[in-house]
Order: structure tokens, then sequence, then C-alpha cells
């Protein structure tokens, strides 16, 4: 089997948050850059896959030089080779341009069975990239999917289980699809010191914004850009909600213990009631 | 391009209208229809679909565009996106929005990319801008940050918008409805649903509830989630939890809150054994009020909430519950 795997690499969103000069984009200078965390289930259900059924793992990532870094751990994971789609102007362009330029370079790649990407990335939190490069590249896609139930080669068809409002469902692609990943569908391993290290000689193919034709694609290469952007992000901010961290204690120690429970419950009642007003 | 405004009516399995469509219609008519100068207009697309407009009229749809199909039964991918995009293809419309729920997030985008459009996910203000394109504003980096997002080019603007965003409100008219515009074929539709689940619940769903109770992974048991239950349904709120909890087998997927999983903006998140992740804040941070019942003093939430009670669950909340049924009843 041909697996591909999308991969994005992020800024970390468990850091504190910071507006650039600019106003129109979070400062990245002191960020620190780690795979989507999303992109990780999908690393690790490619290589699943790979592993039950034999073939390849190629992954395909978009952005600039420190991309480079992100495509290393997938490969120390597992995954066989990959291609970087090298630029800066990316991270200021729009998804759908995105979606376009992944799905251009895919085609390169010849016949393939499958691809996994992440539901969305934490830092745009957008999740629209996945399902717009299966548009682009004319499969099928199944989205947020909690279990791949069954992915069968010989008979070209992906069976996958979705949550929806109140249950699930379980449906039936066929291949080649696209499956978009969020957490909790498998445990991504870390990568060993051997997969490490194999890593660096694994085969890493590198795209620049040159090497792209733009025939076909609906847009130039200049629209690559800030201002080629359909949806454009004209500011940011980070805003703080003033919360009133009225927190009610016990005496001895912090817990409340015993007769202060029902008094605790009382005096909480009475702060929704009188103070916030919302019972 | 014509100037209408079209919002895509969000079906539930059970085939009632999501309160967000309402949300949408009522904000798109306030923010979007008097700047542009055109109409708003309903799309409805399923199976047994007919029949919606007088409720889509309440609020002040002038058109409904329908596509009643077998091919769009329990909502199907391909057949939305072949729908939708063929339809704005027909018609061009300034603006389309839907809601930004699990259906939405799949078709949506799709239908986007098939028209050419750009789009804007989980909107939770709309308007225009000063040369009247839609402008949005919508949380990032983990909801830590509020963006505003401003379309150009000539392409229909395509925005899904976050539930319990916006108020419906009641504006009636009689629409004309326009169907059958669009023929779906059966060849086209290539993903089948083997198996479809769900279960009906008295408790209002997460995204749209004005209450939300949610338990985290000190609930300790499946059984012990009985607590986050009644209080709950005391509380006529929906039952949330955390990824950690849903993780443990404690509840259902569908219950969970946070980066993945559901985004809540009630007025009272009460979070019960909840340490207050910035996952789990993604989710549901934008609460009005977040109340937190945690025996951990030092747990994050503490420091993010408004009121709270330093106290084990299994103490605090059995006697929580019975004043609150208390205040109900009278």
């Amino acid at each position: 089997m041909k697996i591909l795997v999308i991969v994005s690499q992020t800024q970390d969103t468990e850091a504190k948050i910071q507006v650039s000069a600019g106003g129109d984009s979070v400062d990245t200078a002191d960020m620190k850059w780690i795979m989507n965390p999303y992109d990780e289930f999908a690393v690790e259900e490619a290589i699943q896959t790979k592993e039950k059924h034999g073939g390849e793992v190629v992954i395909v990532s978009i952005g600039p030089a420190r991309v480079v870094d992100t495509i290393r751990q997938a490969l120390a994971m597992g995954a066989d080779s990959a291609v970087h789609i090298n630029g800066d102007g990316f991270a200021e362009t729009d998804p759908f341009a995105i979606g376009k330029l992944i799905a251009s370079e895919i085609k390169k790649l010849g016949d393939f069975d499958v691809i996994f990407t992440g539901m969305k990335i934490i830092d745009e939190e957008s999740g629209q990239v996945g399902v717009q490069v299966a548009e682009e590249l004319g499969i099928p896609h199944v989205s947020l999917v909690s279990k791949v139930v069954e992915i069968n080669a010989d008979a070209k068809k992906a069976v996958c289980q979705k949550e929806i409002d109140g249950g699930h469902v379980v449906v039936e692609a066929p291949l080649p699809c696209l499956i978009t990943c969020p957490d909790a569908m498998n445990e991504p391993r870390y990568a060993s010191l051997p997969g490490i290290m194999k890593a660096k000689k694994k085969p890493l193919t590198e795209v620049g914004i040159d090497d792209i034709s733009f025939d076909g694609l609906g847009f130039s290469k200049e629209a690559v850009s800030k201002e080629g952007a359909r949806v454009k992000t004209t500011g940011i901010e980070v805003p703080q909600i003033e919360r009133k961290l009225k927190i009610i204690k016990g005496s001895d120690e912090p817990m409340v213990k015993g007769e202060e429970v029902a008094n605790a419950a009382e005096e909480l009642i009475k702060l929704l009631r009188e103070d916030a007003k919302v019972i | 391009m014509s100037n209408d405004v079209w919002v895509v009516a969000d079906l539930k399995i059970d085939g009632t209208i999501r309160k967000v469509t309402f949300e949408a219609l009522t904000e798109a008519k306030k923010k979007l229809v008097g700047g542009l100068g055109g109409q708003l207009c309903a799309v409805v697309l399923g199976s047994g679909v007919s029949g919606f407009e007088a409720e889509l009229g309440k609020y002040g749809a002038e058109k409904v565009y329908v596509i009643d199909s077998d091919l769009l039964k329990d909502f199907n991918t391909e057949g939305y996106v072949n729908a939708l995009g063929e339809l704005i293809k027909q018609n061009e419309p300034a603006v389309v929005l839907a809601g930004n729920t699990v259906f939405g997030q799949d078709y949506f985008p799709r239908a986007a990319a098939r028209v050419g459009s750009g789009v804007a996910m989980d909107a939770i203000s709309i308007g225009l801008s000063g040369d009247n394109k839609l402008q949005i504003e919508r949380y990032s980096h983990s909801s830590k940050a509020i963006q505003t997002q401003v379309f150009h080019g000539g392409a229909t603007m395509m925005a899904t918008v976050r539930p319990n965003s916006f108020k419906a409100e009641e504006s009636p008219t009689t629409p004309e409805v326009i169907s059958g515009s669009v023929e779906l074929n059966p060849a086209d539709i290539s993903v089948k649903v083997l198996e479809l689940e769900t279960k009906a619940s008295d408790r209002p769903e997460l995204t749209e509830a004005e209450r939300v109770v949610a338990g985290g992974r000190g609930l300790a048991s499946e059984e012990n989630f009985k607590y986050i239950y009644e209080l709950a349904d005391t509380l006529g709120a929906a039952a949330g939890a955390t990824r950690a909890a849903v993780d443990a087998g404690y509840c259902p997927y569908d219950m969970q809150v946070g980066q993945t999983g559901k985004a809540v903006s009630p007025n009272l998140y009460i979070g019960i054994a909840i340490s207050g992740s910035v996952q789990h804040f993604a989710g549901m941070g934008s609460s009005k009020v977040i109340v937190a019942i945690n025996k951990d003093p030092e747990a994050p939430i503490f420091q993010k909430c408004d009121y709270g009670i330093v106290g084990d669950l299994f103490d605090v909340l059995p006697p929580f519950t019975e004043k609150v049924k208390q205040l109900v009843s009278e």
C-alpha cells in the first residue's frame, strides 16, 4: 500500500500567546514549533496501516525550512520518505491556496491508497485543508474518524467509524480516500533513538516555490502571500476575560470538610443567584 | 453575482432543524442583508424535507431552496457538496453561512473548494467591512486569541458560525419555495453508510445549551457520572466531559468538550473534578460564568473560574444538587 500523511508544523499553543507588532498575527519569535498534535495521530495511523498491510508511508508537508524538524520526527516514528514544499509565504496565505498546492504535489507522487491528516491545526484551528485536498484530488473523504475499522487494499475500501451528535456512524469509502484524524483514535508512538538515527538518511525531496507549476491551480505564484489570500486575517487580539475567582475553601485546610460542606453548597448557590444571577 | 445571503439549514438525524440555523438567519438579517441589498434565503438539503419553509420564514427567510433526495438521507458528504456546490454555481449568492457542527465542518469547506470560494470556519461574529465584504471574528490558538478575518475577491463568501453565538429572534415572512433545481446522481455517491446508531436524549445538545455541567477524570467511573447527569437534569443543562473522562470510558465521545470535541459557550458552566487544561479551556473558556468544584486547590481551573468550592465532589455535589432541586421546585 502507498499511504500518504499530510503533516503540519504548528506553534505550541500551550505557550503564552502574544500579538505581533503588526497586530495581525501572533508573535512567533520565542515560539516553540511542534508537530501538529492531530497530525501525530495521522502519522501513527499510517504506520499501523503499513505494519498490517505492508507498503510505504510518505509524508507531505508545506512550510519554511524549520518544517524539516517535524518531517524528520515523522520519519523517525517510522514513515519512509517525505516531500517538503519549501517556502516562506505559506503561513500568510489562506488554507484555500495551501490545499491546492498540497494536492498539486500529491498528484506528482503517482497512485496511492489512502491519505491521513489531522482534523485541524491547533494554531489556526480552521480544519479545512484536509477535505479541500480531497476535493482537489477528486477523491472522497471521511472526516473526524474515531476508529479505522478496516482498510482493505485488495477490495479497495476503507471502513471507518465517526462520532456524530447523539451516536456514531460507520461508513465505507472506496480507496483512494482521505481520512481526517481527531485525537483518541490511537496512541502516537515516540520516535526511538535508532528511529531518529535512521530518519536522517531517509529520502526527503525538497520542492521550492519555483518548482511548482501554477498552471491550472487557479491562482498565481504571487497569490501565495497575504495579498493573494481570499480570506485575510486583518487583526488578532488576546482577550483577557476577568474572572471573579471567588473560591470557597475550608477553614483548616483548603478542602471543605464535614459541616463546612453544606454551608459551602449554600454559599455557592447564593453566589450563583445573587452575584452572577444565572440560576 | 447576486447580493443574496444564504443560510444552509443544519438538520439533526431526527430530521429537525438545529437552533444554529435560526441564529444564523437572525444575525445575517441584522448584519448582512441590509448592507448587501439582497434577500435572505435558506437552503434545505435532505430526504423528506419539504414543509420547513414556515419554520425558516419565521426567522426571516424570504426564499427557501429545497433539494429533497433519498441520496441526502442521514447526511451524506458527497450529496451535500454536489447539491450545495451546484446551487451556488446556479445562483451565485454573495454569502453562504452554515452551522459549525460535525456535519458543517465536514461538507462546507469542501463545497467552498468546489466553487472556488474562500471559507472562514467557526465565526463568533459576522458583519460587513467598509467595502461590503464579509468580515468575521473567530477563535484561534486554542481559543486564546480572536482573529478578525476579511474576505476579498469576487467569489461567494462562505463561513460556518459557532452555535450559541447569536440569539435567534423571530421576524416572520412567507418565503418563496424553490424546489428541485439540482438533480443528484447515485453514481456520484461513493461513501456508503453501513451503520447509524443514535440514541434520543431529553437533555439539550451541548453546543446549544444555556447551561452545561461537565465532569472530569476525578469522577472515577461511568457509574459516578450519574452525579453529573442528576445535576444537569436538575438545571436543564447539557452534560459534558473532559477528554480524560471520555478516554477512560466514563461517558461517550459526543460529550467531550475541548479543542477536540465540542466548543461551548453557555451562560453557566459547572466543571466537576476538572483540572482545567489548555485543551479543555479551548472548548469552554468563553462561557459567561465558570464554576469549579475540585478537591485540588492547585488545579489550574481555580485560576480562571468565577466561583468554586475546594472540596471532594462526592461530599459537595449531593447537598449542592439537593439545594438546587429545592430552588427549582420553588
